[in-house]
């Protein structure tokens, strides 16, 4: 089934008493691929993913996944029948077995596929008759992952999902995600591990103070995202950088950084048309752009 | 499989809770001569001794404790072990959930209140004493619903307070504030004492001089009494929706 979005919320807020978790965030994930949701610790991440499962309910706003109301009870419960959620701690039922929580959870859903059921089990080498309080976070994230792509959903969420593991795990973890999204998955996962994010995600939703900052794809960071370093004989001036593709723009004593998402190129000729004695272009990484994004938004609070 | 999730999740407390109460019950037929001798009645029979001892005091108490108990659990809980998520992700409604644990309650609490019924008049002929089946099964049959109001306190408990311990100890305390409240002077001839209700005590369908119960239950009682607990754990599945987790 196609989807016009994915993931789709409109002033989504929620507040906790004064403190606003999520403000007024517009979401849109279009798929399919992998988004990276990404934001530091408290920037709202969890409680979007949380609004978007019904497991907490908005203050304001709206939206909808695969289509379908979130605020609507049934109409979210129909949803979940197709989305696949991964959550932080990976905490699962300690007194159940490892077969006893596959079998519960297969109880639960028509499209459970017993063969993907069986590659993982073997793949990922998980002991059936051992109860998952006797499990390492690893095996727990296996088992976890597992019990989400068994049935191939159609959107698979995940919650800081290489949180607490060790860098063995986190390799196995994005390869598994990568693997789902090349059989239609659309993978949508929390994170403020940038390195994660950068290597696997198509795309990355930057939240920041519970709003969206930024969503870029990491195509257009590689190909168009431009740090441009300008350096001026005498004191920089001060309003003629307005131009499209500019993004940020950092003045210290003689020196000017711009941050251009595009049109480099123009920005470099109007720099050098307005006397800069130096210029120097060069890429930015995704941890570069989140930085500045961020540090940006605390200037702003 | 919700049930069977509210199943394994409350397995322990029941298995502990039933292998007491059995005990107990066990004890108290095989050293009856014992606990007799004791009872400062010197005309007691088996039939008021295992009454006074069973369905009038100790076993009771102890086993609006246990069903008090039974109740405490659900999604708080979940969230403190970090479990809720996952279950909240799976396509099933927040009053589903809580049917099934309540479904699950229940029939744990009629199991547990049958077992005095099973045990006592099964162990009699053994100590050459004999405990009518009747009586006990009767016996049962209130124990079943009495059990039934204690356990949706702890219920309706562990869906307001989160912390491991506050639940049980607001459901203690919950069953605490009823019980006082039902020893009033003014309630004393109204049927809203569930202890009164389960042991007969002051009851037209229980006989003190013999401690057989004679007349017939207090169905009408019995029918308001579950109306009250299908009230309580629809008013706890209301609070469940409203919650964030």
């Amino acid at each position: 089934m196609s989807y016009k979005s994915i993931i789709e919320t409109h002033d989504l807020t929620k507040r906790y008493g004064n403190f606003e978790a999520v403000h007024a965030l517009n979401l849109k994930i279009a798929g399919p691929g992998i988004t990276g949701f990404l934001g530091r610790n408290g920037a709202g991440k969890s409680t979007t993913i949380k609004m978007l499962l019904d497991m907490t309910h908005p203050t304001a706003g709206t939206g909808t996944v695969l289509g379908r109301s979130i605020g609507d009870p049934a109409s979210n419960r129909e949803m979940r029948r197709q989305v696949a959620y991964v959550a932080e701690d990976k905490q699962l039922y300690a007194y159940m077995t490892v077969e006893q929580l596959i079998r519960f959870t297969k109880s639960f859903y028509t499209d459970w596929r017993a063969d993907v059921e069986r590659h993982l089990l073997k793949r990922y080498q998980l002991p059936m008759r051992r109860k998952v309080k006797a499990l390492s976070k690893g095996m727990r994230t296996k088992l976890a992952l597992l019990l989400a792509l068994s049935r191939r959903p159609a959107l698979l969420i995940l919650d800081e999902p290489s949180e607490g593991l060790d860098p063995v795990s986190i390799e196995e973890l994005l390869q598994s995600l990568v693997a789902a999204a090349a059989e239609g998955t659309t993978v949508f996962f929390s994170s403020h591990q940038i390195a994660e994010v950068e290597r696997i995600a198509d795309r990355v939703c930057i939240v920041d103070h519970g709003k969206l900052a930024m969503d870029l794809s990491l195509d257009d960071i590689r190909q168009d995202y431009r740090r441009i370093t300008l350096g001026f004989a005498a004191q920089p001036p001060s309003d003629d950088f307005h131009m499209q593709g500019i993004e940020q723009i950092r003045t210290s004593g003689r020196q000017v950084v711009v941050l251009a998402s595009h049109n480099a190129d123009a920005i470099v000729e109007r720099a050098r048309s307005l006397e800069a004695v130096s210029v120097d272009v060069a890429p930015i990484s995704l941890r570069e752009v989140f930085l500045d994004t961020v540090k940006e938004n605390d200037a702003l609070v | 499989m919700l049930w069977y999730k509210a199943w394994r999740e409350s397995q322990a407390r029941f298995l502990l809770s039933a292998l007491a109460i059995a005990g107990l019950c066990a004890a108290f037929v095989v050293f009856h001569r014992e606990g007799m001798l004791s009872v400062e009645d010197g005309h007691l029979t088996y039939i008021g001794y295992i009454w006074r001892i069973t369905y009038k005091t100790y076993l009771r108490e102890l086993f609006a404790i246990l069903v008090l108990l039974l109740g405490v659990g659900g999604l708080l809980r979940e969230r403190a072990y970090g479990t809720a998520g996952f279950t909240l992700a799976l396509p099933v409604s927040r009053l589903g959930l809580i049917w099934a644990r309540a479904g699950v309650g229940f029939l744990e609490v009629a199991a547990l209140s049958f077992l005095p019924a099973l045990v006592i008049p099964a162990l009699s002929p053994f100590v050459h004493q004999s405990y009518p089946w009747t009586q006990a099964l009767q016996f049962g049959a209130l124990w079943t619903v009495g059990g039934a109001l204690i356990f949706t306190m702890g219920f309706l408990a562990s869906v307001i307070f989160a912390s491991e311990y506050s639940a049980p100890v607001a459901a203690l305390l919950i069953l605490l504030l009823y019980s006082v409240i039902a020893d009033l002077p003014f309630l004393e001839r109204y049927p809203v004492d569930i202890h009164d209700i389960m042991s007969g005590v002051g009851m037209r369908y229980f006989q003190p001089n013999t401690s057989l119960l004679t007349g017939p239950l207090p169905w009408t009682a019995l029918a308001v009494i579950l109306l009250i607990v299908c009230g309580l754990i629809a008013l706890a599945g209301r609070i469940t929706q409203q919650q964030d987790f």
